[in-house]
């Protein structure tokens, strides 16, 4: 098993996901001491080696697409800083309403992203049809574009990532699991794993599904959950489809990857926790495929390759826990980031690692504080457009 | 064949005649096989190889329709055939210069990172290399209905143990349904059987309810269907394994059901001078079936008395123990270099074709989706399920057949007969202990692969992932930078992620893994095995009913 070099770090990051390395990677490049990572999987076991890779800043709430849009920066730039090529290619987010009511909705976004600075289009029918081929527009109202939102593709940034953390002497050791805090006083003076204690100043929660089960362990009442999301790539085929295309009414997304793969999903019903495992369901495949040949009925003789699944780890508020928990100081949440916690990582993660070196963030602590599900009468806008 | 009845198709533009009935393979084979495809990175000429539709070396368009497997497909009058992802043809593919450009491959992971103003353009060139065909010209017709088939026992597998099973639990009074991705063969009372249908994914029995298991099948010409049953037997048998050497994915080389499957009803084999690989059962069946175009059997370790005995009345040189170092020829295959192992000098042979018929390996694929617990067995060199008197330890799973490693038929008829007893409750069936194929020493193709990677000479391209173009350097490569397990190698380089699913490079890759992180290949990990077994079309599943309720 891998062990810990040292007995004493500034942080230790429970999670070797996108989150806590990138959270990792704003520590370092701060200057914040040792560091360790724990993850009892190997790198890219979790959801961020699960993705679909979409990057959007179509947002209901302003301050997501600002996050949002300060993480585009980073996934351009990411080639240059981190050797390893990740494919961002912009070709656009393509949301379909189907209803008066959601283009309302849509509508609504639009003028939050237009609000920010984004060139984002409100579509007609014949807007949406411009976008993308081959849709059938039965049941299209309209949507919006928005053209720098795009597609990654997920493995190199955890390669990327990985390797310089390395070089910059941050120690990353999977196969180790985090199994609780360790408290003097109240404090968090480390981490019980595995592998045996850790001593760290600060422990960041970046668990990704199983963070709520982290925050249990530390023997704290935990509002996020975890919730099997599934998706499946087909054969693939040579480019036709640019955007990533998001259907409102059923949360059906799906784009072309550079491999020429259709990737989507569809949200289907599945109880919360993380005991029911990472595996397909017939009732997903037989709803994905209908969704998909519905609305683009020329891959109706195309192949499903292969399909898997993950887990979302989703707020009440559609909005990720960043920053100290109240309940346990030096304990940091960088948990419940739903399904974008991919693409939103460079951005929300800067604000994490400020977080625990006590520097103030740009987040309103009413929509961004692990506290403030604690509060019942809060009243911060919520993040209502979750799906895709 | 002369007046059989015959269609007329349109191949590439030209009128063609072929015997009805036949695959495209088989009425394109013409003492050698056809060039049908280019390889997805590099473009290098492909012909059909595995002869099952798993591979990605035989995909053609029809009737607008992309990536159709030529070696399954049967043509109809009228039909109008293509080629895919080459020009102009996949013979003179002007694109082929990738393959000579790139000796060493093509960094994908991080290059075409500067400058970053050429980003559109690298994206837009690397992804027209991607996929094989283009986009369906139209939706195509509406598959049939899919339907629910209730039965008290599903036998997934027409081979002998899935057929004795099946006969066994028949005569007992079950219903019992006999599915077969080829044939069912003959009848069997009290037996519904359905041809040309694959079992594609089978999840995890339901708890309580009358019939726990939902597989999902889907049959030739698109109908889906909902097999809810009671008791699964899983037989779905094995198939011929891969072998690494530079040139391994010339035109040429084929395993031993591709052999099979490509040679015409009555007709000759896709070759004239054939190297066979192996030394066992299998070679000897192609010894039998094509013994006037082999050239000579080598081996990588032993020959068994029946393969000599075979090869000597044919007059037929063997070479076992013997390094197969590479296959030559500018684009089909000409001669083969090989060398004994541990002495000697290299030599070569003139051949036109390989045919690897060293190695059965079970089809683990249903196994592993319903969650049965499987074990590595080093003999085997792969993951068997783990048996109790034919009994998995999903309750309602059993298994018979050489997917749990009986190798020949006789014993394959009586595993069934023991699985079958098994799911009727019928104890003390003499299957033997927790697995059938014993743990030992390290699988024989480990010092193979160690004799031949030392110090050997890399020229070419050793296509350690043929669907996907993965060279085994980039493999290497990976693996000294510390990227280790085959689940991260997976993602890191890509191999087993392509049409096959790993069946034809995973295998390998185990074992030049294990040799590469110096741990046994049990330790390295196995792929997670994902729904479908076989790519399924999506309008075939879109029109399966919603499931039925659990009880
Ligand atoms: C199918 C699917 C599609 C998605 N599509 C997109 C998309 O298109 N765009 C997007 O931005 N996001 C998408 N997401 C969401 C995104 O993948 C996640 O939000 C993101 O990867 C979360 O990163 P993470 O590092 O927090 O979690 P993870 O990557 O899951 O990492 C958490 C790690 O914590 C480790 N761990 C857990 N508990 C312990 C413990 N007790 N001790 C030690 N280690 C532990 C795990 O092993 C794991 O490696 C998708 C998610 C899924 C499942």
């Amino acid at each position: 098993m891998n062990r810990p070099a040292r007995g004493r770090y500034r942080v230790a990051i429970v999670g070797g996901g996108v989150v806590g390395l990138f959270t990792a990677y704003h520590l370092a490049r701060a200057g914040a001491g040792p560091i360790v990572v724990v993850d009892r999987g190997f790198l890219s076991s979790g959801a961020s080696g699960r993705n679909g890779g979409g990057v959007r800043q179509q947002w209901e709430t302003a301050a997501t697409v600002r996050l949002a849009r300060e993480s585009v920066a980073a996934w351009r730039r990411f080639g240059r800083e981190f050797g390893f090529n990740i494919w961002f290619r912009p070709g656009g987010y393509l949301f379909l309403a189907g209803t008066r009511d959601e283009l309302g909705r849509l509508a609504e976004v639009h003028r939050v992203v237009a609000g920010e600075g984004l060139p984002a289009e409100l579509l007609d029918r014949d807007g949406v049809a411009r976008h993308a081929d081959g849709l059938s527009l039965d049941g299209v109202v309209g949507g919006t574009f928005l053209r720098s939102d795009g597609t990654l593709y997920p493995f190199p940034v955890l390669w990327g990532l990985s390797e310089t953390l390395r070089s910059l002497g941050v120690e990353l050791l999977y196969g180790v699991e985090a199994t609780g805090l360790r408290l003097e006083d109240g404090r968090v003076t480390g981490l019980a794993t595995a592998a045996g204690p850790i001593e760290a100043a600060a422990v960041v929660n970046a668990a990704g599904g199983w963070s709520a089960e982290f925050t249990r362990r530390a023997g704290l009442v935990a509002f996020n959950e975890a919730r099997r999301h599934e998706i499946l790539a087909t054969e693939p085929l040579k480019p036709f489809l640019d955007p990533m295309v998001v259907r409102l009414s059923d949360g059906l997304y799906f784009s072309q990857t550079m491999r020429g793969e259709i990737v989507g999903g569809l949200t289907v019903p599945h109880p919360p926790g993380t005991a029911g495992g990472m595996s397909s369901s017939p009732e997903f495949l037989v709803r994905m495929a209908r969704a998909l040949t519905g609305l683009l009925p020329r891959v109706r003789g195309l192949g499903i390759l292969r399909a898997w699944s993950g887990y979302y780890d989703e707020n009440p508020d559609g909005l990720p826990s960043i920053g100290e928990d109240p309940r346990r100081p030096g304990l940091f949440h960088a948990n419940g980031f739903g399904g974008h916690g991919f693409m939103l990582a460079p951005a929300s993660t800067r604000r994490v690692a400020q977080a625990v070196l006590g520097e103030p963030t740009d987040l309103d602590p009413a929509q961004f504080h692990p506290g403030r599900f604690l509060d019942a009468h809060r009243a911060a806008p919520a993040e209502g457009l979750t799906l895709g | 064949m002369g007046d059989a009845p015959r269609s007329t198709v349109r191949f590439r533009g030209r009128p063609l005649s072929l015997p009805r009935g036949a695959t495209l393979v088989q009425a394109l084979v013409r003492g050698r096989l056809p060039i049908l495809q280019r390889s997805i990175r590099y473009h290098r000429p492909r012909a059909p190889s595995c002869g099952t539709g798993a591979c990605s070396q035989c995909l053609v368009r029809v009737n607008g329709r992309p990536n159709v497997r030529a070696c399954l497909y049967r043509p109809a009058t009228d039909d109008v055939i293509r080629t895919e992802n080459a020009w102009p043809s996949p013979e003179f593919d002007l694109f082929g210069a990738l393959d000579a450009v790139f000796p060493r491959g093509l960094d994908t992971v991080h290059g075409f990172r500067r400058p970053a103003v050429f980003a559109p353009l690298y994206h837009r060139v690397i992804r027209r290399l991607a996929g094989f065909g283009r986009m369906a010209d139209t939706p195509g017709p509406t598959p049939p209905p899919g339907r629910t088939v209730p039965t008290d026992a599903l036998v997934v597998g027409a081979g002998p143990s899935g057929r004795a099973a099946a006969q066994h639990l028949a005569s007992a009074g079950r219903s019992t349904v006999l599915v077969d991705r080829g044939s069912t063969g003959d009848p069997l009372p009290g037996v519904t059987a359905y041809d040309t249908t694959t079992v594609v994914f089978l999840p995890p029995p339901l708890s309580g309810g009358e019939r726990p298991f939902r597989a999902i099948a889907v049959r030739d010409g698109g109908e889906a269907l909902r097999l809810a049953a009671r008791t699964v037997v899983v037989a779905t048998g094995g198939y011929d394994g891969p072998l690494l050497f530079p040139g391994n994915d010339r035109p040429g080389v084929m395993t031993a059901e591709g052999a099979l499957a490509f040679t015409p009803p009555g007709g000759d084999p896709p070759f004239r001078r054939a190297l066979l690989v192996g030394g066992g059962p299998r070679a000897a069946e192609l010894l039998d079936a094509a013994g006037a175009h082999i050239e000579a059997v080598v081996a990588p370790t032993q020959i068994a008395p029946t393969v000599v005995g075979r090869a000597s009345a044919l007059g037929i040189p063997l070479y076992p123990r013997t390094l197969l170092l590479a296959a030559k020829g500018r684009h089909r295959l000409r001669s083969v270099l090989l060398r004994r192992r541990g002495e000697g000098a290299p030599f070569s042979l003139e051949v036109d074709a390989v045919v690897l018929a060293h190695r059965r390996l079970p089809q683990p694929q249903l196994f592993f989706q319903a969650g049965a617990r499987m074990a590595w067995r080093s003999a085997g060199g792969a993951y068997f399920p783990v048996l109790t008197d034919g009994a998995t330890s999903v309750p309602g799973l059993f298994a018979c057949g050489t997917a749990v490693g009986h190798p020949d038929r006789a014993d394959a008829a009586a595993s069934g007969v023991a699985a079958a007893d098994a799911a009727l409750g019928r104890t003390g069936a003499p299957a033997g202990g927790p697995t059938l194929v014993p743990d030992g020493p390290p699988h024989e193709l480990e010092g193979y692969y160690r004799e031949l990677l030392d110090g050997a000479r890399r020229r070419g391209k050793w296509v350690l992932c043929p669907c996907e173009d993965v060279l085994l350097r980039e493999v290497e490569t990976a693996s000294r930078g510390g990227y280790r397990g085959i689940e991260v190698i997976k993602r890191f380089t890509g191999i087993g992620t392509g049409l096959c699913q790993g069946r034809y490079c995973l295998p390998d890759a185990l074992l030049l893994l294990a040799i590469l992180e110096g741990r046994p290949p049990s330790d390295v990990g196995y792929i997670t095995q994902r729904p479908p077994v076989v790519p399924v079309p999506l309008g075939a599943l879109a029109e399966l009913p919603d499931a039925p309720e659990a009880a």
